[in-house]
């Protein structure tokens, strides 16, 4: 065949699949966001929702899956830096890190649902901390450590050497080098990073049905003792989240309003996870801009 | 190791001896003698790969943390060999000041550059700071170009005057030598003649070790020369010697052209 | 600097006074102890799921061969039985299809936003599709449910719940997954391979199929690998969607189950213990094990990309 017609064909076809792609998922995005936006309403997020009658929002639901985002990363963040530091900095090219690094890798790679069932397992029946934000929080620590010492290793890996040797050569120690040199530096890519990931926890949903659990009591937001059975801030109370309630509504039910809540509460999802992707990128680069240049 | 030779008189501030310097299997320097005086500007010149730089960041010992690194030898430095296993590389590193080929300010503004590293070497008192930012800018002459904006970032200034800050920066916490690799070799022929009427200045109070391939720059600027080959010395002399007059053949090919 | 000191008394370590607040030393502890504790995280997962999963043969006693190559499952019959290739199937099924189906997509649309529009598709199309990688998969189970699960139902007949369902969401949930990390595979190869490819007169179809390709199949094996560790792991998705009975499909119309659905809808309503529940483990467990398996091939891979 005519090797100018093939590159041509070829050309072509490649271009069909990406077009094919970003339609189709331009298309689905579009689809929920379409829906969703009719059913979402002030009313729709801030009131309660309802086991069986019409007409609930998803106020606890939403308040609950910012909360466990906030947990998660109160733990995360310290650990993934530390983590990332240490994989950057501190590890030598041995066995140990080659196995620190199997670990990352595999944790990382874990199915969400085998996560859950550890959180399960550990916090939620060995520790007796029972289906809580406690537990949620605390298995999506382990979902989203790797993700965290990943994004704050490479980002510290991305700054200049020069910039290193800088600080050494003015007699700064290594851990102040790191501290004052490198992760200020790094630190407009670890906040992109940090953002991203909270898109990640936001939507988790199946690590989250047997540690967060898939029940809210009924929360009575005049009440911020954190110790109260009802406050919103006790993190030893079950805390169905938002993408948890999208799939339990979804799957089964029984409330006649389904498609509505449903649709309502899909839309909010994407539109969160979109507002943390985009937020990411655009206060990134804003952040680099400002560091770098005049 | 030897640790009891004094150097031969005290002008010397680095007396060299047996100098061997590897990574992994690999010799970058072989069996060096040289000998460095106080508050004179002794350039290092060669060809690219000769052993210039690795020379240079072993005095400073930047380069304890390249793996397979490993120098041995006597560098006599005051009463001790800085090669030395217990050497205390923060303290030596801010007695021994170091500037890089390409400028590498710190992403933060101009004023910062400075006061950050005194900071880091315990200074606190903000009026101690602020005269401290002017008079290192004097230093270098880059005061009048940017008292106005000592606010903005470091990035903004140009190549010529990012690498006087750093000196600047390495100046402030009072270095009493200062190591310059290449220092001018990323910049035009203006701002290269304000770092070398500043190296003037400065040798009458820091000994200066300027590694550069401008051999004009070494002899404008330099008191002697050392001319590095395949990781030895091949010859160190007197400046005006060294360029009028060398002893070795290979100085004069390389001084005319004829390699490298 | 005037100082009397001599250098031996300057600049020669002392012997540290054992002090609290060493921050050299104790950053060093924090971050050792953040290293650390990833091993131990992924042992823990490891020792707890092992322990768990591995009840149903030696406290509930479930015949191990006939757990993997049974497909009668009947946990709360008179005389149950727990044959779970139902389930493992369902998953590699899944796993299997969607990655057929992902790979030469993803791939092709890697391809074109590296080597044919290369400038667009790192601005435009690279962020939307990275973007896509982070939408929730309940989301991609939402639209299975609400759009596809009819459509099948209408279009192609069977009650819409099906194999074939689930094969689809799961495909176009790591179709970005996929096409970005191939993209990367692709924008990794030195830049040097495609201009001498060109300087020899071949055509960008060429340089494609005989240059390019050939030297990032490891990356982009790489990328379809942990596509499918998406997809095997991937729960809510398709548990949405595939309909969840406990048979062995016939066709892709059929409803069935896999090892992550029967663990999602059965967990909750299970006794700990029982061996209905310690079934849920061993599935878990394979599941971890699975996960093993891809890390090392992703690392196999790895060495041979940097050779
Ligand atoms: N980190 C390193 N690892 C291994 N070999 C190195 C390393 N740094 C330098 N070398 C080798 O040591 C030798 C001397 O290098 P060095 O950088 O000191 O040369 P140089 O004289 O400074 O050259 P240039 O003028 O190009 O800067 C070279 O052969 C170089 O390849
Ligand atoms: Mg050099």
């Amino acid at each position: 065949m005519n090797r100018k017609l093939t590159d041509k064909l070829a050309t072509l076809i490649f271009t069909l699949f990406a077009a094919v792609i970003v339609l189709v998922l331009a298309a689905l995005l579009s689809y929920v966001l379409y829906l969703g936006i009719q059913q979402v309403s002030w009313d729709f997020l801030t009131s309660k929702s309802s086991n069986f009658r019409a007409g609930g929002g998803i106020q606890d639901q939403l308040f609950n899956s910012f909360y466990i985002l906030l947990w998660t990363m109160i733990f995360t963040i310290p650990l993934g830096l530390a983590g990332g530091i240490y994989m950057a900095e501190y590890a030598e090219d041995n066995k140990l890190t080659a196995i620190i690094r199997v670990c990352i890798e595999t944790l990382a790679s874990l199915p969400s649902i085998v996560l859950g069932m550890f959180g399960l397992l550990v916090f939620v029946n060995t520790f007796d901390i029972g289906y809580s934000v406690l537990s949620g929080a605390l298995t999506l620590t382990i979902f989203n450590m790797p993700i965290m010492i990943r994004t704050c290793e490479n980002a510290i890996r991305s700054v200049s050497p020069q910039q290193k040797e800088a600080g050494l050569a003015l007699g700064y120690t290594h851990w102040r080098t790191i501290t004052t040199v490198l992760l200020p530096s790094a630190f407009p890519s670890i906040l992109t990073g940090i953002i991203l990931s909270c898109g990640l926890v936001f939507g988790e949903a199946a690590a989250l049905l047997y540690s967060a659990g898939m029940t809210t009591p009924n929360l009575d937001f005049g009440n911020w003792n954190p110790f109260a059975e009802t406050s919103p801030l006790n993190i030893m109370r079950p805390a169905e989240t938002l993408s948890v309630h999208v799939w339990k509504v979804n799957s089964e039910g029984i409330i006649p309003d389904i498609r509505d809540v449903a649709d309502g509460g899909a839309a909010v999802l994407v539109t969160a996870n979109l507002i943390f992707n985009i937020s990411a990128r655009l206060l990134g680069s804003w952040i680099h801009r400002k560091l770098t240049s005049k | 190791m030897v640790t009891v030779a004094l150097p031969e008189t005290i002008e010397t501030a680095f007396d060299v001896q047996g100098l061997n310097i590897f990574y992994g299997a690999k010799q970058a320097i072989n069996d060096i003698d040289l000998s460095i005086k106080k508050h004179e500007i002794t350039a290092l010149i060669g060809p690219s790969g000769c052993g210039k730089s690795t020379f240079l960041r072993s005095i400073n010992r930047m380069n304890d943390d390249v793996p397979g690194f490993r120098a041995e030898g006597l560098i006599q430095y005051d009463d001790i060999n800085l090669l030395t296993d217990n050497i205390d590389t923060v303290a030596l590193r801010k007695e021994i000041g170091m500037v890089f080929q390409n400028p590498n300010p710190f992403p933060k503004s101009i004023a910062k550059n400075i006061t950050q590293p005194l900071k880091e070497h315990g200074i606190r008192s903000k009026r101690k700071l602020t005269e401290q930012v002017e008079t290192n800018l004097r230093r270098v002459g880059l005061w009048d170009e940017v008292r106005d904006r000592l606010d903005t970032s470091a990035y903004s200034l140009s190549g010529g005057q990012q690498q006087r800050l750093c000196i600047a920066r390495a100046l402030c916490i009072h270095p009493e030598v200062l190591l310059l690799d290449e220092p001018a070799s990323a910049l035009d022929p203006i701002a290269t003649a304000k770092i070398e009427d500043l190296l003037l200045h400065l040798k009458d109070h820091y000994t200066i070790i300027l590694v550069t391939h401008n051999l004009q720059q070494a002899a404008r600027v330099a008191d002697s020369t050392a001319f590095f080959y395949q990781g030895e010395v091949v010859e160190h002399t007197d400046t005006e010697q060294f360029f009028s007059n060398p002893k070795e053949k290979r100085s004069e090919d390389y001084i005319s052209g004829r390699f490298g | 600097m005037e100082t009397n000191l001599r250098a031996s008394e300057r600049l020669v370590r002392k012997s540290r006074k054992l002090s609290l607040k060493n921050p050299e030393r104790n950053g060093k502890i924090v971050v050792y102890t953040a290293a650390f504790l990833t091993v131990v995280a992924t042992l823990a997962v490891t020792v707890f799921l092992a322990q768990r999963g591995l009840q149903s043969f030696y406290m509930s006693d479930i015949n191990p061969l006939e757990f993997f190559t049974s497909t009668n499952w009947n946990p709360s019959g008179d005389n149950p039985t727990y044959g779970a290739l139902i389930f493992i199937f369902g998953s590699l099924a899944v796993t299997l299809a969607s990655a057929v189906i992902v790979a030469p997509l993803g791939i092709g649309a890697a391809i074109f936003m590296t080597e044919i529009a290369p400038s667009w598709g790192k601005k435009v199309l690279q962020p939307v599709i990275e973007i896509l990688v982070g939408i929730p998969s309940v989301i991609y189970g939402y639209i299975g449910l609400t759009v596809l699960v009819p459509f099948i139902r209408e279009q192609v007949g069977g009650s819409g719940y099906s194999l074939m369902a689930g094969i689809v969401v799961v495909s176009v949930m790591i179709l970005p997954t996929v096409t970005t990390l191939s993209a990367d595979a692709l924008n990794r190869l030195p830049n040097g391979l495609r201009s001498s490819s060109y300087a020899l007169g071949a055509t960008r179809w060429q340089t494609i199929r005989r240059v390019l390709l050939p030297a990032a199949i490891p990356g982009l094996l790489t990328a379809v690998i942990l596509g499918m560790a998406r997809a095997i792991g991937e729960a809510l998705a398709i548990q949405m969607v595939i309909g969840n009975t406990e048979l062995l499909p016939g066709s892709l119309l059929d409803p069935t189950a896999t090892m992550t659905t029967i663990i999602t809808l059965n967990m909750g309503h299970t006794t700990f213990g029982s061996a209905e529940n310690n079934v849920l483990w061993t599935l878990g467990l394979i599941l971890l094990a699975i996960s093993y398996l891809l890390v090392m091939a992703v690392r196999f891979l790895g060495a041979r990309r940097k050779i």
